[in-house]
């Protein structure tokens, strides 16, 4: 069997994601036993357009943007949201939260006649997207995960269960009994609990599971005493892309 | 060798050590500002001896989250059943979670048994030890019989003011004891201050909802279309704490991982919940309980109702684990108290 071959491609994002791939250390290199590696510009000046999967980190965020995912879509015959920006608008979706022009005289002051923007999106509001990996950073097991299912052609499901749940088995303590608003509870698990592990809150950039019950959330903020603010300040960050439409 | 020896606490800090060479030794420690965990200790100064109840119940000793049941390679068409364990001796278990660990046995030694539990069951060690007052408000422990010791280990311990009584339950406690110079024959003196304190606690455990042992099945049965479930359904976040912490919640959820090599891999069981839509899910989306309120219901079923026909025994031990983990406040003694209410008025 053909190894297959992997390209990777980075629309509005910081390229961390990536980072996080050339950072794999050993495990790198059982990746690469598996996979070609045909273009990654964080590790090689390569480039070619002949791909079997698409690694795509970033959101669209401008008309050009569109275009060059369609073009992607079209050469690759599997498609990885790669990272929070690209499965579900990650901190780019914040300028979703101001009007458009507004927000660009804001960022470009007098030159902002020569950018073109949109509203942020992410990938699968534009073109079909196969495999998901979440995540700010995506967290490597995880990516591992997905990257196996691909190969193989099999179908990868993010488990629809919140961070609370694998939190609770690391035996942290709660931040809520601290006083502390954290987003654990209607974030999408699969991370480990990594950052709760570390000491720090969740917040919220592998998206939000299908069903969070609004009221019951409402009730939990009573009762520890937490404005309401707090949380949907946190959620904001990475999740405003999402908030107003539904996936296609 | 005597039934009820004594440990001076003089002699408590030399009893961990020597406990802590012979293998791993894991007892509760502090874990932030109200929790606590069992963890590795190797001196007594790491242990707290006075602690509620763990985040989670001993049960990860005996089902660890991630367990490779078997391992397999395609081009050598190998496929094993495998099992990781190491000799354990776990320290200071609260007579709630000895009852825990009791359910878990009954479960897992009926058939089919399990053998990777009843296995790694046999290298562990259990040192039990007595809660002389209610760790907080969320226990039920005297509801549900557990106040007092009753099997289900190898040594236990109650602290009286200077000393230990231990009773000495199976033949590897008393080998233990064999090992430790400083453990002396309890004397009759020691044996009435034991008998002093348990009743003592008969003042301070009294049954904590106003209804019988006996008549919690029959309220449960007759409970399954009481309102109090879409109550709990509407403010339950689904986050799965409750049966994660839960003493004798052990269902699980089982795959395969393949090795990078895409040769290679393992079939793993992890812990599972009842809370969580997927777990009810089937193919083609078809799920069994979509709504909260059914899920919620299902698992106080299984602690009182359907664990009680199948093995005449409740599976709650009133540790107040999910009580204790709730965000939103759902609580097992309320949930009891509304449904003896509303029960008893649909009459």
């Amino acid at each position: 069997m053909r190894k297959k071959r992997i390209a990777f491609f980075d629309f509005t994002s910081c390229e961390g994601c990536q980072l996080q791939v050339a950072n794999l250390g050993e495990v790198l290199l059982d990746v690469l036993d598996i996979v070609d590696v045909v273009m990654f510009r964080e590790v090689m000046s390569e480039k070619t357009e002949d791909y079997d999967i698409a690694v795509v980190e970033g959101s669209i965020t401008t008309p050009h943007d569109v275009e060059r995912i369609k073009e992607i879509r079209k050469k690759a015959k599997v498609l990885i949201a790669f990272g929070s920006c690209a499965a579900i608008g990650g901190i780019n979706g914040m300028k979703n939260n101001f009007d458009l022009d507004e927000i660009k005289k804001y960022v470009y002051g007098k030159n902002a006649g020569y950018f073109e923007t949109i509203k942020t999106s992410a990938l699968d509001q534009v073109v079909k997207v196969d495999y998901y990996v979440y995540g700010c950073p995506i967290y490597p097991p995880d990516f591992l995960k997905v990257l196996k299912h691909a190969i193989q052609d099999i179908p990868y499901t993010t488990k629809d269960v919140a961070v609370c749940a694998e939190c609770k088995l690391n035996e942290n303590e709660c931040m809520y009994d601290k006083g502390i608003a954290c987003l654990g509870p209607v974030t999408k698990g699969g991370c480990n609990s990594w950052c709760i592990n570390s000491g720090n809150i969740c917040y919220g950039c592998r998206g939000m599971v299908k069903e969070p019950v609004k009221n019951g959330c409402m009730e939990v903020l009573n009762k520890y005493n937490i404005p309401v603010e707090w949380i949907t300040s946190k959620f904001n960050m990475y999740n405003k892309t999402l908030e107003s439409e539904d996936k296609k | 060798m005597e039934q009820y020896v004594v440990l001076n606490k003089n002699d408590f800090d030399d009893f961990i050590d020597i406990l802590a060479k012979l293998q791993k030794l894991v007892a509760p420690v502090k874990r932030g500002e109200k929790n606590y965990a069992f963890d590795e200790v190797t001196s007594s100064s790491e242990i707290a001896l006075k602690y509620i109840p763990t985040i989670l119940p001993p049960k990860k000793y005996f089902l660890p989250q991630n367990e490779t049941l078997v391992e397999y390679n395609k081009k050598q068409n190998k496929r094993e059943g495998t099992l990781y364990s190491e000799p354990l001796t776990i320290f200071g278990v609260h007579t709630c979670d000895l009852a825990g660990i009791q359910c878990l046995n009954i479960v897992f030694s009926d058939r089919p048994m399990d053998a990777n539990y009843n296995l790694r069951k046999k290298k562990i060690l259990v040192i039990g030890l007595e809660c002389n007052e209610y760790c907080d408000e969320y226990a039920s422990c005297a509801l549900m019989h557990n106040q007092y010791p009753n099997g289900g280990y190898d040594l236990f311990f109650t602290e009286l003011e200077n000393k230990f009584i231990i009773h000495v339950n199976t033949l590897s406690g008393e080998e233990l004891i064999k090992k430790m110079g400083m453990i002396k024959p309890a004397s009759e003196e020691d044996m009435k201050g034991l008998e002093q304190l348990r009743i003592k606690k008969r003042k301070i455990f009294k049954p904590e909802i106003d209804i019988s042992y006996s008549n919690l099945h029959p309220l449960f049965e007759k409970s399954f279309n009481n309102d109090v479930w879409n109550d709990i359904g509407n403010r339950c976040l689904s986050c799965t704490n409750c049966t994660n912490v839960c003493p004798t919640c052990y269902c699980y959820d089982m795959g395969y991982d393949t090795d990078l090599d895409m040769n290679s891999g393992s079939l793993i069981r992890k812990w599972d919940s009842c809370q969580s839509r997927p777990f009810a899910t089937v193919a083609g989306g078809e799920s069994f309980r979509p709504e909260r309120a059914a899920r919620q219901r299902h698992r106080y079923m299984r602690k009182f109702n359907y664990a009680f026909d199948k093995y005449n025994r409740y599976f709650c031990t009133g540790c107040g684990r999910c009580s204790r983990t709730c965000m939103a406040k759902i609580n097992l003694k309320e949930t009891i108290n509304t449904l003896i209410k509303t029960v008893k008025a649909e009459k």
